[in-house]
């Protein structure tokens, strides 16, 4: 993962896009409109890309998986049935393909028990200053597995429920909620050090 | 997690699990309840909230690279033809394999090949035309085994002396691609070719059949 701890609202990137309705849209592209994949792609990319970046650590991956994920969503727009929001198929698409991705290309980072891991060796008496507690956080963060990261990611900066985490993953929803669980456990043992600056 | 203070362990872990949704303000109204009717009772949760909060603001103020991405993507999407931006369709195994052999380091890679693959060639077919053998010639020449193409500014000294350093005699040439088949001992052919690619006026040292390499 490479985040360079820039300072700017993660929603920044969409502001500047024309407010549309993502299901006006998707049929449109149904129908083959070229503007209005585009309409749709400048909305998405930013997001996508995102939640892509936490979930894989090769650049050229993310381009790769962005890339496939809308053109499923260019080919198949016609199969989109409104039983879910169209942030949640379109999501679902690229979840599926970053894993798919990370199966075929990477070694799993995984962390069976990311719960049982114990706390970094951070000295409680350590100043920890603003950039050190985020860069701890994106450590603990690439330690975590493909599945807590795409969850924390979902919740943390995609305003998404677990409801609608669970259709994205495919899994249930107290499924979810575990996750969810663990992984954050699995953070505040590594922040562990710098607690007392937080609380 | 299991506290001596809480009495409903049941309402203390399902508010646990949701805090996330809930400091998000993503839970309906029936979660959200339950939630609340649960921080009023438990400290716990309460300061659990407070790190969570902390915890989000934290995730927010880290944002990915995402400019440069986009701008790459803007680009081709705002290219004449925005529609080759994307693949129409998943690369069959032609497209895939020629996209491999195009990228930089495997198309070096392929061009040296490829430029070793014509001089061989052109030497062997060059040397497979009986123009430089009389008829008359009983003594079957000894096979080639290693083609070499030595420096433009190479003496003939200096040819003299990296044959005989490589214990190598001359089979055939120059070809027209000024390339020579030389043979030497297959036994020693590795150390004759270490020998021949290390001295500098050889441009060029090969197998020719690859037998041993």
């Amino acid at each position: 993962m490479s985040w360079p701890g820039t300072f700017i609202s993660p929603r920044a990137e969409i502001k500047g896009s024309p407010k549309a309705d993502d299901r006006e849209l998707l049929t449109l592209v149904a129908g083959g409109d070229l503007a209005a994949f585009e309409r749709l792609y400048r909305i998405y990319q930013p997001r996508l890309t995102r939640f892509l970046t936490t979930l894989l650590s090769r650049p050229h991956l993310i381009e790769e998986v962005l890339d496939d994920t809308m053109m499923v969503v260019w080919q198949s727009a016609g199969s989109f049935r409104g039983s879910s929001k169209p942030s949640t198929w379109i999501f679902a698409i690229a979840y599926r393909k970053a894993r798919k991705a990370q199966a075929k290309w990477l070694d799993p980072v995984e962390d069976p028990e990311p719960d049982a891991r114990v706390s970094s060796d951070r000295s409680p008496e350590l100043e920890i200053g603003q950039q050190q507690l985020r860069s701890a956080l994106l450590n603990a963060m690439e330690r975590l597995s493909f599945d807590h990261r795409a969850v924390i990611d979902l919740t943390y900066f995609h305003d998404m429920g677990y409801r609608e985490i669970a259709e994205i993953v495919g899994c249930p929803r107290d499924t979810v909620k575990t996750r969810m669980f663990h992984a954050r456990r699995c953070l505040r043992q590594a922040m562990s050090g710098s607690l007392a600056d937080w609380i | 997690m299991t506290r001596p203070d809480i009495t409903d362990h049941s309402a203390h872990d399902e508010t646990e699990e949701l805090l996330p949704w809930y400091a998000k303000g993503q839970l309906d109204q029936a979660d959200r309840t339950r939630v609340d009717a649960h921080l009023l009772s438990c400290a716990h949760c309460r300061q659990q909230l407070d790190f969570e909060r902390r915890l989000i603001l934290q995730f927010h103020a880290i944002v990915p690279e995402v400019e440069s991405g986009w701008a790459r993507l803007r680009d081709r999407i705002e290219s004449p033809a925005p529609i080759r931006a994307f693949r129409p369709k998943r690369p069959g195994p032609l497209t895939e394999a020629w996209a491999f052999l195009t990228r930089p380091a495997v198309a070096a890679l392929a061009a040296a090949q490829l430029a070793f693959v014509l001089v061989a060639g052109a030497t062997l077919v060059s040397l497979g035309q009986p123009a430089y053998h009389t008829l008359g010639s009983a003594q079957v020449p000894a096979a080639g085994n290693v083609i070499v193409i030595f420096r433009a500014d190479a003496t003939e000294l200096d040819i003299r002396n990296a044959l005989r350093s490589a214990g190598a005699s001359l089979v055939d040439g120059p070809t027209p691609a000024n390339a020579y088949l030389l043979h030497v001992a297959p036994a020693r052919r590795q150390v004759a070719l270490k020998k021949l690619q290390a001295d500098d006026n050889v441009q060029l040292a090969q197998p020719i059949d690859g037998a041993d390499l």
